[in-house]
């Protein structure tokens, strides 16, 4: 299924926007400006629906003219385009959409057309589905591996590399008694929140 | 291909010349007079032409920055068609350079800090003597013509060790192994040298990854100034006045070389990739051999294929951070465009190991590197393959010896179960080298030279 | 507005391609779905995840009788990547090592000068790219290896520590020997990423 590489799911949104010629600031406009000021890294509301791996949000004003002897033509409206990388299957994806982050749902959506809100999942998920391009081809370099499994693979690369420093050249005993007590706290340490700061907050205390 | 036309280049962008003391004078070029001391200063510079009626006693070459060239009055489209991070000059390139912290412009000397100088003079002779009356000629030159200024001046030289000339640096490592092949270029070939084919063979690169106008390997001209007659046989040259902390630098190694059980010598090898005499490790990971070294068939000729783990070289080693020959797989490919020519020279005086040394003491390496594009190339690996590590996969982890470490970053060596070659962490890396400045030069064929000399150059 | 997050650069390109290319098309991406190419990809290792989109002309979504009827001849072909790297080494490496199946899938599309030379190849991309609104990233502080050496990483300390608590101490030095010539070599540090160029 092309949409599907693994557990990873490729899903692309295009979302026809308003066009609302009596307004101050074009939909469109409004739209770029509240993502501008959408917050990013670990208060990033797809940090909170955490099986997203990559998103982004893109409004994409026209198709391109690459010039002659290519024919100059335009779209009627502009789209919004959706394009995640996540753990799962579509609908609970949307589900977790709506109810983790109605707030940021609605204030993009609300720029396009036909959009019925995020109360009404079932809704919600019509529409997105009806704006669903189908995946042609998609690459997925890991597959088979959950956001979560990958924050805690990182944790525990960086932990380790701090411990292998740390105790180097330690005697047998001393690195065995070591080790446990690095294991010990390294498996109730907490998961790392997604999209957390730029790897700093990791773990010199562990090792 | 288009045969080369040695008399158009300046030799030093062909060869790298073996005497014994350089100095390298930085001017500012006065708008009056510029272009007359430039004509005056043709005949003196040393060209690409072969020496048989003998060495000559001394070399002059050439080089401006780009606040050079419009004193000299370039026509403005010619100005503005030079490449952007050469318009910039290398200062201005700090944040992809990683020419912060220790190395930023706050620690650099004044000339290069205040992007003063206009032009390059590099001077090399047999003798200090023959030295300072070639540049005396050449400063009475600048005065006759009222063009230009000495604002600075850097000796260099090679390290004198026990009353015998040597190719090594101040760490104690023998420098200048492996510049590039170029098709065209008449040289000593050696095996490993150029780029890697794909039935393992060695070849030299396309011309145009050192000059510009000739093709390069990406199969077009590189981005070069217009006209084409003031582009064609020059380059681009980057200079790099690398203070070298030799007292952090024998501490480290000290400490460090009693925990490795390999020993001293060979954790030193495994920082380069070459023991210090320079036995190349992947050739021969356990000693040094002279006999190898002496062999140019042998002493740059290997691959990394077969030790895609690193416990024969370390993954993160330097020699193979900035060569990585076939360690990237698709038949090298991804490496030729990233290929530099080095025409470096040590600065200040050898200390002897068993002497008492201070990171204080005038000790370094001036870097000069000859490339078609400063951005594709020098620039890159600067910026991907020593301060970064990730096409080697080896994360953010910096070059060993020349990262901007900041105290933090390590190195990783890998082994094996055996004691003599183990897994061996070095954590806690120092700054061993610091920039104290440089910048960006464009080294003008003789052509060109004329035709800014009598201002003739026409863009188009 | 930025197509960067950290190790991550988010490149979106749209080209025109006539209809009756788009089933050729279709046929290649198919195939390289199954095969050989992505061995490629992967071995290049610069990218999280990619996909080609195609929009055929009359497929734009149009979800009300009210929003204008879209009137277009060419189908549309839109790729998004998540790539690590900076934009001009992303490009100089695809064109150095994979233009074949690059001129593959873009032969098609208007104009498409070829991925080799990369010059004109790279003026094309900056024609036919546009900017990411906003971007999100899980991980940002690392790469596509990063993140492969980290899975390594953990399946090995697994496989160190289960048995560990039942070992003597020279039994645990040797299996911890063991272990890292089995990890030394994806222990890089994760972190910021050189400035994009």
């Amino acid at each position: 299924m092309a949409n599907q590489s693994g557990g990873v799911y490729g899903l692309t949104i295009l979302s026809p926007i308003k066009d609302d010629p009596n307004s101050e600031v074009s939909p469109n406009l409004a739209l770029r400006i509240y993502l501008a000021k959408l917050p990013r890294h670990r208060n990033s509301p797809f940090a909170k629906v955490s099986s997203t791996h990559f998103a982004r949000l893109v409004v994409m004003d026209d198709v391109v003219y690459v010039g002659m002897p290519a024919c100059e033509e335009h779209l009627q409206s502009k789209y919004l385009v959706f394009e995640s990388n996540f753990d799962g299957d579509l609908d609970t994806y949307l589900e977790r959409m709506a109810a983790e982050i109605p707030e940021t749902v609605d204030a993009v959506w609300k720029h396009c057309v036909g959009f019925p809100g995020v109360a009404d999942v079932a809704a919600f998920k019509a529409y997105m589905k009806k704006c669903q391009i189908e995946t042609t081809f998609f690459f997925a370099d890991v597959n088979d591996k959950t956001v979560q499994q990958t924050l805690r693979a990182l944790q525990t690369q960086s932990a380790v590399t701090a411990f292998i420093v740390k105790h180097q050249g330690a005697s047998p005993s001393e690195l065995q008694a070591a080790f446990a007590h690095f294991m010990e706290k390294l498996n109730k340490a907490p998961l790392p929140a997604p999209a957390a700061t730029l790897g700093k907050e990791f773990v010199d205390e562990l090792a | 291909m288009s045969k080369l036309d040695p008399t158009d280049i300046q030799g030093f962008v062909l060869r790298g010349y073996t005497f014994p003391v350089a100095r390298y004078l930085l001017l500012q070029i006065v708008p009056a007079g510029g272009r007359e001391f430039i004509g005056k200063l043709i005949d003196q510079i040393t060209t690409g032409e072969r020496w048989d009626q003998g060495k000559p006693r001394t070399t002059v070459n050439v080089a401006f920055t780009f606040r050079g060239l419009k004193k000299l009055d370039l026509p403005e489209p010619s100005l503005q068609s030079f490449p952007c991070e050469f318009v910039q000059g290398m200062k201005a390139r700090g944040a992809i350079l990683c020419d912060t912290g220790l190395n930023s412009p706050d620690h650099w000397e004044p000339v290069w800090r205040d992007e003063s100088v206009d032009a390059w003079l590099g001077v090399y002779a047999e003798s200090l003597p023959e030295l300072d009356r070639q540049c005396a000629d050449l400063e009475k030159l600048m005065a006759g013509t009222n063009g230009a200024v000495v604002i600075g001046s850097q000796d260099a030289g090679v390290l004198v060790i026990e009353g015998k000339i040597t190719t090594k640096e101040h760490f104690g490592f023998t420098d200048g192994f492996g510049n590039p092949d170029y098709v065209g270029v008449v040289r000593d070939t050696q095996p490993g040298q150029g780029k890697l084919m794909s039935n393992g063979s060695w070849a030299p690169l396309a011309t145009g990854e050192l000059m510009l106008g000739y093709a390069d390997e990406a199969g077009e001209l590189p981005v070069a100034p217009i006209p084409h007659l003031l582009a064609n046989n020059s380059t681009f040259m980057v200079y790099r006045k690398m203070h070298q902390n030799v007292a952090t630098f024998r501490k480290y190694l000290n400490e460090k070389g009693k925990l490795y059980s390999g020993g001293k010598e060979k954790l030193a090898s495994k920082f380069i990739g070459r023991f210090r005499d320079g036995t190349p490790i992947e050739v021969s990971p356990d000693k040094c051999d002279p006999a190898v070294v002496a062999n140019k068939q042998l002493n740059v000729n290997f691959k990394y294929g077969s030790d895609l783990d690193g416990v024969r070289c370390p993954i993160g080693a330097h020699v193979r951070r900035t060569n990585p020959r076939d360690a990237f797989g698709f038949d090298g490919k991804l490496v030729n465009r990233r290929r530099i020519t080095r025409r470096g020279l040590p600065y200040g005086p050898h200390t002897p190991e068993d002497q008492p040394v201070s990171d204080a003491d005038e000790h370094g390496l001036i870097f000069m590197v000859m490339n078609a594009s400063i951005f594709r190339q020098f620039e890159f690996v600067q910026q991907q393959w020593i301060e970064y590590g990730n096409d080697a996969r080896q994360g953010n982890d910096k070059d060993m010896l020349m990262g901007n470490h900041g105290g933090v970053g390590k190195f990783m060596i890998q082994g094996t179960a055996d004691p003599a070659n183990p897994p061996f962490v070095c954590g806690g890396l120092q700054n061993f080298v610091e920039l104290r400045g440089g910048d960006y030069f464009w080294v003008p064929s003789i052509t060109a030279l004329r035709m800014i000399a009598d201002n003739s150059v026409d863009p188009r | 507005m930025s197509n960067i997050n950290g190790k991550a650069y988010a490149m979106n390109a749209i080209t025109p391609m006539k209809p009756w290319k788009t089933w050729i098309l279709r046929a290649l991406l198919f195939i390289f779905a199954q095969a050989v190419k992505t061995s490629d990809l992967k071995k290049l290792s610069f990218i999280h995840f990619a996909r080609w989109v195609i929009v055929p002309h009359r497929k734009f979504p149009r979800v009300s009788g009210e929003q204008p009827k879209e009137n277009l001849q060419y189908d549309y072909l839109i790729f998004f990547s998540n790539f690590n790297g900076t934009w001009n080494q992303y490009i100089d490496a695809f064109s150095a090592v994979l233009s074949t199946g690059l001129d593959a899938i873009w032969w098609w599309s208007e104009k498409f000068p070829g991925a080799v030379p990369v010059t004109p190849f790279k003026d094309y991309i900056a024609l036919v790219q546009f900017e990411t609104d906003y971007y999100y990233d899980a991980y940002p502080h690392a790469t596509t290896n990063d993140v492969k050496a980290a899975h390594r990483v953990k399946a090995a300390l697994d496989e160190l520590a289960a048995p560990s608590p039942n070992m003597s101490a020279d039994e645990f030095a040797k299996s911890y020997l063991q272990f890292l010539t089995r990890v030394q070599g994806d222990l890089g540090a994760t972190g910021e990423p050189p400035v994009g160029t």
